[in-house]
Parts: C-alpha cells; structure tokens; sequence
C-alpha cells in the first residue's frame, strides 16, 4: 500500500498537480491503465465543482487531497474548508430531451457516481470531507 | 489545445488532440462555435487523438451543437472509442450526437 498526500489551492491551473500525483502512484503500484484513467475524471470532476461552486469569497483556500493505492482499490480523499456540499445529495441530471434541453449541470456528478465503486461525505469541523473508491477488480 | 483545423470541399474537419477539461474547454468551444459563426456549415470534429475529456468538455461540445442547430449547421462527430466513448455513453450524450467512427465516414455522411 502507498500513499501520496498533497494540497492545492482552490484554482483550476492547480488541479494537474493532483492529476500527477495520482499518475506518479499508479506507476509505482502498476495500477491498471482503467482505473486511474477512472479516478482522474472523478477527481478532476469533484475538484472543479470546489473550485467553481464551493467558496463564496475570492480568497485563496487550501484543498487537501491524499491517493491512496493497494492491489485492491485506488481511494481519493478530499478535503476542503469550503460550503456543504455532499455530491451525493445532488440531484441526478436529465439526460432526456434533445441538444436544446439538455441539461449539462450534474455531468460531472453522474461521472464521478458511476465511475467510482464507492463515494463517502462527511462534514466535520466546517470542513468537506469526500471518499472516492475505485476498486481494481470489478 | 491543439486544434488542427483542415478543410475538405465545403466541410472543416476539427482534429481535438490532448485534453480537453476545465483550462481547454473555452478553447475547444470558441473554435467550433467560431467556425460555425463564420459560416462552417459541415463540421466534424474528430476525437481519435483525444486522451482525455471532462464534463466541461461536454458542455462546450452542447453549446457548440446549439450553435450548429441555430444557423442549420452539421456539427458530426468521430474517432470515439475507450473511456472517451464510455464516458459519452454515461452522460447520455451518444443519442444526442451523430456520431461516426472515421472522418472520412463522418465526411460522406455529409456529402
């Protein structure tokens, strides 16, 4: 098992740090190339949506991400001092209707819950605390 | 990005290479929908040569298709495979698309 423990602030320029991180762990592991193709949309996706949606001032925040990766899974915890938000709780998008209806808000959410083996929220001293599972053998 | 653009008879083929997420997006948007503004009426936009594509990928190709369908304009797309078709088909965007498998299908299908 080997763990990667990193921190960005709340800017889009900063998320391909992360993305390298993850990349650097699977080498080390020899994670299959679908796994950690998998968890880098689900961390891009939920690291956008902090970024965009979790802050309601200017200012530079800290997101704390640790990788984690053994023969079974390839987990992402993320941390952030940002507004509540359980991805969970966000409504599934309507992927009825035609180009001029279609909602695109929730892509990035419906990515990361149907990417992901397993997705955890819990908030605790004013802080978003999110689990991203993805298993090796499915 | 790189966008190589290449004209083929009256249509533009579109080569979307790398990435496209949360910093290229606007990129890749402004180029389709600039095309099709300045009176690109058959575009193909390939993806064989994309490695990866986030949800904001796919709502710039949406306001792209919007763009297409305002000015009667045929926005196709091809070179879909792998995760990049895998992650079409969750967000429901392989009904939404015409979608072919080569340019060179995606151009005859425009013919």
């Amino acid at each position: 098992m080997a763990t990667i423990a990193t921190a960005i602030p709340n800017r889009r320029a900063e998320i391909p740090r992360v993305a390298r991180v993850v990349d650097d762990l699977a080498a080390a592991q020899g994670l299959p190339g679908d796994v950690v193709a998998d968890m880098q949309v689900a961390l891009d996706e939920v690291l956008t949506n902090i970024i965009s949606y979790g802050y309601a001032d200017e200012g530079v925040h800290v997101i704390q991400v640790r990788v984690t990766a053994d023969e079974r899974s390839l987990t992402a915890e993320i941390e952030d001092d940002g507004r509540p938000f359980n991805l969970l709780d966000a409504p599934e998008p309507d992927l009825r209707g035609g180009v001029r209806d279609r909602a695109v808000g929730g892509l990035g959410i419906r990515f990361v819950r149907t990417l992901m083996d397993h997705v955890e929220y819990s908030r605790a001293a004013d802080r978003n605390h999110l689990v991203l599972t993805r298993r090796t053998a499915r | 990005m790189d966008l190589p653009e290449e004209r083929i008879g009256d249509a533009v083929v579109l080569d979307a290479r790398g990435r496209i997420d949360s910093t290229t997006a606007k990129e890749f948007g402004d180029r389709m929908i600039g095309l099709i503004e300045s009176g690109c009426r058959h575009l193909v936009v390939d993806f064989k040569n994309l490695v990866y594509i986030s949800s904001a990928g796919f709502r710039a190709l949406l306001l792209a298709a919007r763009k297409a369908d305002e000015t009667e304009s045929a926005l196709v797309l091809c070179g879909i495979t792998g995760k990049i078709r895998q992650l079409f088909e969750i967000g429901g965007f392989t009904d939404l698309f015409r979608i072919y498998p080569s340019r060179e299908d995606g151009l005859s299908a425009l013919r």
